[in-house]
């Protein structure tokens, strides 16, 4: 990691600021899609994951890939409902709320935390400009 | 030091660069959702450390001028948009700072002037 750059700590905070945003828009779609039976192909929709990997030479963080979550679909007994199978039991998404909410809380406070070392590392320059008045 | 470089034209070129680039900022953000847009940037430290480089004999900065250009380096979303708002405010905090930090050098210098002048 470079250590010689006075605006390394603003680019390494907004890359975090990025990375929770797009956290965020993967938490959003499994949310939306929670009771989404039929997403092509016969499957039900399938929980993504956001895969984060730092950045070496600037100590940031980025986006490797959206996986999809492959643990199995719950399947829940309804006979009545015309996506059943021939025992009655119908696949649901592998998306569970509560944890999607622990995510987007956990999503929320590093966002928060990044703005907050961006906002508090733009005063300390500002002190040092200080000096010239 | 092989040149002669004029403080006050340095730190004046500079200032005309932060202006152009609060503009293009101020573009970015205006056309966070427009389809096909690439942001916009300014060119200017690399012209400046050319014009320090070449082998003429006094840096002349008044012919540095920045240059608006699109750097198409960051990554381009579904539709063809490639701004990203947390970028454009980090961007926007260090034009602030590099700003403040022409504009303090610039007052530093002129004090300095007077001083050799000796005005009251």
């Amino acid at each position: 990691m470079k250590v010689d750059n006075v605006f390394g700590p603003i680019d390494i905070a907004v890359s975090g600021l990025r990375v929770q945003g797009k956290k965020m828009e993967v938490i959003s779609s499994n949310v939306a899609n929670a009771q989404t039976t039929d997403a092509g192909k016969g499957e039900p929709y399938r929980r993504l994951e956001a895969v984060l990997k730092t950045d070496e030479e600037t100590g940031g963080v980025s986006l490797q890939k959206i996986v999809k979550d492959m643990s199995d679909f719950p399947a829940i007994f309804d006979p009545g409902n015309p996506e059943a199978d021939e025992d009655g039991y119908v696949a649901m998404p592998n998306v569970s709320l509560p944890i999607e909410m622990m995510n987007l809380t956990i999503a929320t406070r590093t966002y928060q935390a990044n703005a907050a070392v961006l906002k508090r590392y733009q005063q300390m320059v500002e002190t040092t400009l200080e000096l010239l008045r | 030091m092989s040149k002669t470089i004029d403080t006050i034209e340095l730190l004046s070129a500079g200032l005309r660069a932060e202006s152009l680039r609060q503009k293009a900022i101020a573009n970015n953000v205006a056309n966070l959702e427009t389809p096909g847009y690439r942001r916009i940037d300014v060119k200017f430290e690399e012209l400046l450390a050319k014009a320090l480089d070449s082998s003429s004999k006094s840096g002349d900065m008044t012919e540095i001028e920045p240059q608006i250009y699109q750097p198409k380096q960051t990554a381009v979303k579904s539709n063809g948009n490639d701004v990203s708002f947390e970028v454009e405010v980090g961007e926007m905090v260090k034009n602030t700072i590099r700003h403040k930090a022409y504009i303090r050098l610039l007052g530093k210098k002129f004090k300095q002037i007077e001083l050799a002048l000796d005005i009251k």
